[in-house]
């Protein structure tokens, strides 16, 4: 079930353009002490759709309880501790941009389960925690276990259902990508899948796959020869960065 | 056995859905945008189900009629074995690429998440479910189904000769059961289905099977009621599908009932899959006499013998695939590498086809000298 390019994607050849003109920028300055290179490409950063539960909760000053649910790079378990997973980093830049609410991301990543898994979990590890926002981040195991696309599609549905029945924002987070995978897992036509549900929806898919895989051809985060005891650091940067990447797309769906 | 009596449309349009399979499966390739899933609501694999239920239906009925059903069973059973091997062979050739990556995998955010350690973390248990159909990893569902669908075949094929509809029925139901109440296989790890959910693609392989039954070998759509509705709905879903494709490139074009129609069950056969495919074989089958000259042309002819030689060019091209992905993915996806991968693929799975027929037709050859040698009558469709 072949889609193409998913609408919140760019297209590759746009991408490689782009990345052509950073490559050429980014040639001047490689050592910027101290920051972190999180920077992509705009059209990665188009959101197109709102947020409107979780607008009204800040424009009011109200509490926002945010859930976050997924999977293993939700854990965060490969930086060493779930302060340094992207829901908690999350957390911190919202609170420090919307200082007047007081802003929980709640992590409820549990490694290894497909959609379905993940929407079977939504009555005792979502709507209980009543959250304005539900980050979902999703597909990976569905990919590498090779769930039917359709299935896939089907559970997504079904809890994007569940979640507008309850009143939720929502926004998908697609998976991970890494160099070594994609050379033996097919994502593409479950990237295609997410994304379109998010596009029949109108919601907002946070192109993770498209930034990270970005980030590996810039070579802004490259793993090969990173020794073992420095690896859980990178992987802490990288949650950084995806974290900071998020809290934009939330602050660009608010407005 | 290519005689002139064969029905070449067989060949062509199973050595293209061959074709498609490996073009299809391979990751962001330009090239899918040319096969028939651009283009419709089915793809490549209903058109190899169909017609390998139409072949067998046509090439073991004539051998249950000369030489005995036990024969005739026998023969299924033989093939069946001999796609269970080059399932089992295909198996461990991708937990090999499979397992080799992720060892060599030195990246823990990903480490968690790569449940192919499924395999490697209990191997006793996988194989054991890889030997059972159970475990089918990504690519490697549809010869279980298709081993499946022989196994019960015997006793299918001599009901249909029998009475069509004493097989058909049955099917039938079992489909549209499967249609309402979501009935699968279970597969490993748990809460897996099998990814062709037999239950339901076996109805397409009976209803193949049913029109390659040897007397019904001349049946044709009649052409004037069923054509025009035929074409309808061959026109509609490529309006449709085609729709979906041009939004995806393109976001403000409209994705014509996509909301409505979107996900449609490729792993239950979606009744507008079946209705579509069935469409097509239609037009298809009017638009095409089984004895157009472009079948026997020269630029015709490697697709053919794709299509005489589908068990092996069904295995190499899902390995091509993998291949294919693998450079692309690891290597450069420029658009010109996309090209070259997909030519020197099309072009391995021709050159073995010739290869393939080339060494079948010499081993058929009576050996000079013994006559009383001849050998059989061989696998005379290799389906």
């Amino acid at each position: 079930m072949r889609w193409g390019v998913p609408s919140f994607v760019p297209s590759r050849p746009a991408l490689l353009a782009a990345e052509f003109a950073a490559a050429i920028l980014l040639a001047l300055p490689q050592a910027v002490g101290g920051a972190l290179p999180c920077d992509v490409p705009d059209e990665l950063m188009q959101v197109d759709d709102k947020l409107p539960h979780l607008a009204e909760r800040l424009r009011a000053g109200q509490p926002v309880r945010i859930v976050a649910i997924g999977g293993a790079s939700t854990t965060g378990l490969a930086a060493g501790s779930s302060d340094l997973a992207y829901p908690h980093r999350l957390q911190e830049i919202l609170a420090r941009w919307y200082p007047s609410s007081s802003i929980t991301v709640v992590n409820r990543g549990v490694p290894r389960q497909t959609a379905q898994q993940m929407l079977e979990r939504f009555p005792t590890d979502v709507i209980p925690e009543d959250p304005v926002l539900v980050i979902w981040e999703t597909g990976t195991t569905d990919a590498v276990r090779g769930v039917g696309v359709d299935d896939f599609a089907a559970s997504l549905q079904s809890g994007i259902d569940e979640l507008k029945a309850h009143g939720i924002d929502i926004m998908l987070v697609d998976m991970q990508f890494s160099h070594s995978t994609a050379t033996v897992i097919d994502f593409e036509q479950y990237l295609n899948a997410l994304h379109r549900v998010g596009d029949v929806n109108d919601l907002n898919v946070f192109p993770r796959f498209e930034m990270m895989r970005y980030w590996s051809e810039q070579n802004v985060f490259n793993f090969d020869g990173v020794a073992k005891d420095e690896r859980a650091g990178l992987a802490a940067k990288v949650y950084e960065c995806i974290a900071g990447k998020l809290a934009e797309a939330i602050r660009v769906a608010l407005r | 056995m290519p005689t002139s009596s064969r029905d070449l449309r067989l060949d062509f349009f199973r050595g293209l859905a061959l074709i498609f399979i490996f073009i299809d499966h391979i990751p962001e390739n330009l090239f899918g945008y040319f096969t028939i899933q651009a283009v419709q609501l089915f793809d490549a694999a209903e058109i190899f189900i169909f017609i390998s239920g139409y072949t067998a239906a046509l090439v073991y009925g004539r051998i249950l009629a000369t030489q005995g059903p036990l024969f005739g069973a026998a023969r299924i059973l033989g093939r069946a074995w001999q796609l269970y091997v080059a399932h089992v062979f295909l198996f461990v050739l991708f937990t090999a690429e499979v397992s080799y990556t992720v060892a060599t995998f030195n990246n823990p955010m990903y480490n968690d998440e790569m449940g192919v350690a499924d395999f490697l973390e209990q191997p006793h248990v996988a194989i054991v479910k890889a030997l059972l159909l159970e475990f089918q990893p990504t690519f490697l569902a549809i010869l279980p189904l298709y081993i499946i669908l022989l196994v019960v075949f015997p006793p299918v094929l001599l009901g249909l000769q029998l009475r069509p509809m004493l097989m058909l029925f049955p099917s039938c139901l079992l489909y549209v059961v499967v249609q309402i109440t979501n009935l699968s296989v279970p597969a490993y790890p748990e809460g897996q289905v099998w990814f062709f959910n037999p239950l339901a693609w076996q109805f397409l392989f009976i209803l193949g099977a049913t029109l390659g039954l040897p007397r019904r070998r001349d049946w044709r759509p009649r052409q004037r009621t069923v054509l025009p509705l035929a074409l309808i709905i061959v026109a509609t879903g490529f309006v449709i599908k085609f729709s979906w494709i041009i939004h995806g490139i393109w976001d403000p074009f409209p994705a014509l009932l996509l909301k409505e129609l979107w996900p449609i069950s490729k792993g239950n056969l979606s009744p507008i899959r079946l209705i579509s495919f069935f469409a097509m074989v239609a037009v298809v089958a009017a638009l095409v006499p089984s004895g157009a000259a472009f079948l026997r042309s020269p630029v015709a002819r490697p697709i053919v013998l794709c299509g005489q030689q589908s068990l092996e060019i069904f295995c190499l091209g899902i390995l091509l695939s993998a291949l294919g992905h693998f450079v692309l993915s690891e290597y450069d996806s420029a658009i010109g590498i996309q090209v070259l991968v997909n030519l020197a693929g099309i072009l391995a799975m021709c050159l073995t086809a010739r290869m393939l027929d080339w060494y079948k037709t010499m081993g058929r050859m009576p050996v000079p000298h013994s006559a009383a040698n001849r050998s059989g009558p061989g696998n005379p469709l290799g389906s």
